[in-house]
């Protein structure tokens, strides 16, 4: 790893990182905010609730009402869109784009003109996928504790909480391991954006209608939010050691294929 | 014998069906300024591309400083500087800041010195952002971030483009100083003047393939001359056909122009046969020598 190239595409990616995060986290605050009310409220709301269909609940991932009336359970429920599915688009968009760009932008024969080996340029911008990751995970769930212990009108397992946090992290992760991944099959650089988004997208939808559709389960597993345990209310609640391998070893196989395309790869400027 | 700067052997680069450079051989001594012409999409770039390890080769290899261009590739990149044809530089960053990141990469005793020196010989404005500078002045700064970490071999691919004309002057001063204190330069450029000024050694490339690798005043003194006869009556070229016409340059009526590398004698004695108004035979310019190579 050069530090000189890792300091620089830090400083590059502060500005967008802040904004994530600042985003991420007051989309997380503002939905707390309304636990307390919802609590308070639980007979109506729970009344109400009962009208809805139950795909739509599972569609939000609520297998029963009793789950949110948890303070863990509300924050599990709710959060899901904005931690794991807004941190990874984050993590695809920051990744696909970190080798690419040097190319699109024209400014890739300026860095490898520099004594730096391939691996080396690879894995210095990896560490800035992985600290960025990284950052956007602890500050978001950071922000999502004070909001727990602001609102909380019980207690709540900690432990449970760390372990929903655990699994975005691996989840943001993989896809910041598949932006990698799909920015060294690209032939000619452009930017991937859109396509890397629309993927994240695509796996969630996947995962949502394997929950809604009872004959389409199967295919859910080929989505990676599939392999997040959110049952957080349940006391047998655990970090499944499969899943916690599949994250990793999706994510460690991709990164080892992506660093060897790359390292043999024809930079087009 | 000492170890050639650039030794290219046998090297061959395709993309996909489409040819890049065929069977490229070329070596480059310690000390010289070498040129390197050729017109768009003869193989410049590609050439150029790997030897800086950007892109791999097909076939053949090349060696700078006796080392391998892709396994020792970061080793050979401590003593090489780099000025590409697209002065585009990371466009949010200030001057200074992207000369001092480039600077980093090496381990250079008072370079803060030498980056003081070079900005204030280009009349760099450091606090500016790369954005807001103009392709001339980006083009100054693409000079000064190769030549900071005092490279011992320069490799410029169209150097000159956009600068004006005193600052192409200033360049040219620099070039010549650095290649006394023992830089070599492989100078890639369309612009002959340029090379017939600063190179002693130059390499014709032509569709991928070198055609020509001469000394710049070898390729002056060649036999080829240009002639212009003016007839008294209209010619037909095909009429006018003997040994060492190389080439046509133009034929009106009255007029032929050609590029003649025979006997002059013989063209004079065939010449007696005909009515001619006007004769002119003079060295032609390295620019017409250059595209005689490629017609």
């Amino acid at each position: 790893m050069n530090s000189n190239l890792f300091l620089k595409e830090m400083r590059r990616n502060a500005v967008s990182l802040i904004l994530w995060t600042l985003a991420i986290t007051f989309l997380i605050t503002l939905t707390m905010s309304v636990y307390r009310t919802f609590f308070d409220n639980q007979s109506k709301v729970l009344g109400m609730m009962s009208l809805v269909p139950k795909s739509a609940l599972q569609f939000k991932g609520i297998s029963s009402f009793e789950d949110l009336l948890s303070v863990l359970g509300f924050y599990a429920v709710n959060n899901i869109i904005y931690m794991m599915v807004l941190g990874s688009i984050f993590a695809i968009v920051l990744s696909s784009n970190i080798l690419l760009k040097e190319e699109y932008h024209k400014t890739a024969e300026y860095l490898l003109a520099r004594p730096l080996t391939r691996g080396e340029i690879y894995f210095s911008k990896l560490s800035v996928v992985f600290i960025n990751i990284f950052i956007l995970n602890l500050a978001t769930a950071m922000a999502g504790f004070v909001c727990l212990e602001i609102v909380k009108t019980g207690p709540f397992s900690i432990r449970n909480f760390l372990i929903l946090s655990l699994y975005t992290f691996l989840l943001n992760i993989l896809f910041g391991a598949m932006g990698l991944f799909l920015s060294t099959l690209v032939k000619r650089p452009r930017p991937i954006t859109t396509f890397s988004i629309g993927l994240v997208l695509i796996f969630y939808f996947i995962y949502t209608l394997s929950k809604i559709t009872e004959g389409a389960t199967g295919i859910g597993y080929i989505s990676p939010f599939k392999y997040v345990n959110m049952d957080v209310v349940n006391s047998a609640y655990r970090l499944d050691f499969w899943h916690v391998f599949y994250f990793t070893g999706i994510s460690v196989i991709m990164i080892l294929i992506s660093c060897r395309l790359y390292s043999r790869r024809d930079i087009y400027v | 014998m000492s170890v050639p700067v650039i030794q290219i052997t046998d090297m061959s680069k395709y993309y996909g069906r489409a040819r890049g450079i065929e069977h490229v051989d070329l070596e480059i001594g310690e000390g010289e300024i070498f040129g390197f012409i050729g017109p768009n999409g003869a193989g410049k770039s590609t050439t150029i591309r790997l030897l800086l390890n950007l892109i791999f080769p097909t076939s053949g290899c090349a060696r700078i400083f006796g080392m391998d261009a892709i396994r020792e590739t970061k080793k050979i990149k401590q003593f090489v500087g780099y000025i590409p044809s697209d002065a585009t530089a990371y466009p949010s960053m200030e001057v200074a800041e992207f000369l001092k990141y480039c600077l980093r990469f090496y381990h250079v005793p008072h370079h803060e010195k030498r980056l003081t020196r070079l900005s204030e010989l280009f009349e760099l404005d450091l606090n500016r952002r790369i954005a807001e500078l103009s392709m001339g002045n980006r083009k100054k700064v693409s000079i000064v971030q190769s030549l900071l970490h005092n490279p011992k071999l320069l490799i410029v691919d169209e150097p000159t483009t956009g600068l004006d004309p005193l600052m192409q002057a200033k360049f040219y001063e620099l070039l010549r100083q650095e290649n006394q204190n023992g830089m070599t330069v492989f100078f890639s450029s369309h612009i002959l003047s340029e090379v017939q000024m600063l190179c002693r050694r130059v390499a014709i490339i032509k569709e991928g393939k070198i055609v020509r690798v001469e000394d710049i005043e070898t390729l002056r003194k060649k036999q080829l001359k240009k002639v212009q006869i003016e007839f008294a009556e209209p010619v037909n070229k095909e009429n006018f056909n003997i040994p060492g016409i190389e080439s046509t340059i133009s034929s009106l009526n009255h007029i032929l122009v050609f590029m003649y590398s025979g006997d002059i004698n013989e063209l004079v004695n065939m010449l007696t046969t005909k009515e001619i108004i006007n004769l002119m035979i003079e060295e032609p310019s390295l620019e017409e020598i250059f595209m005689h190579y490629y017609t």
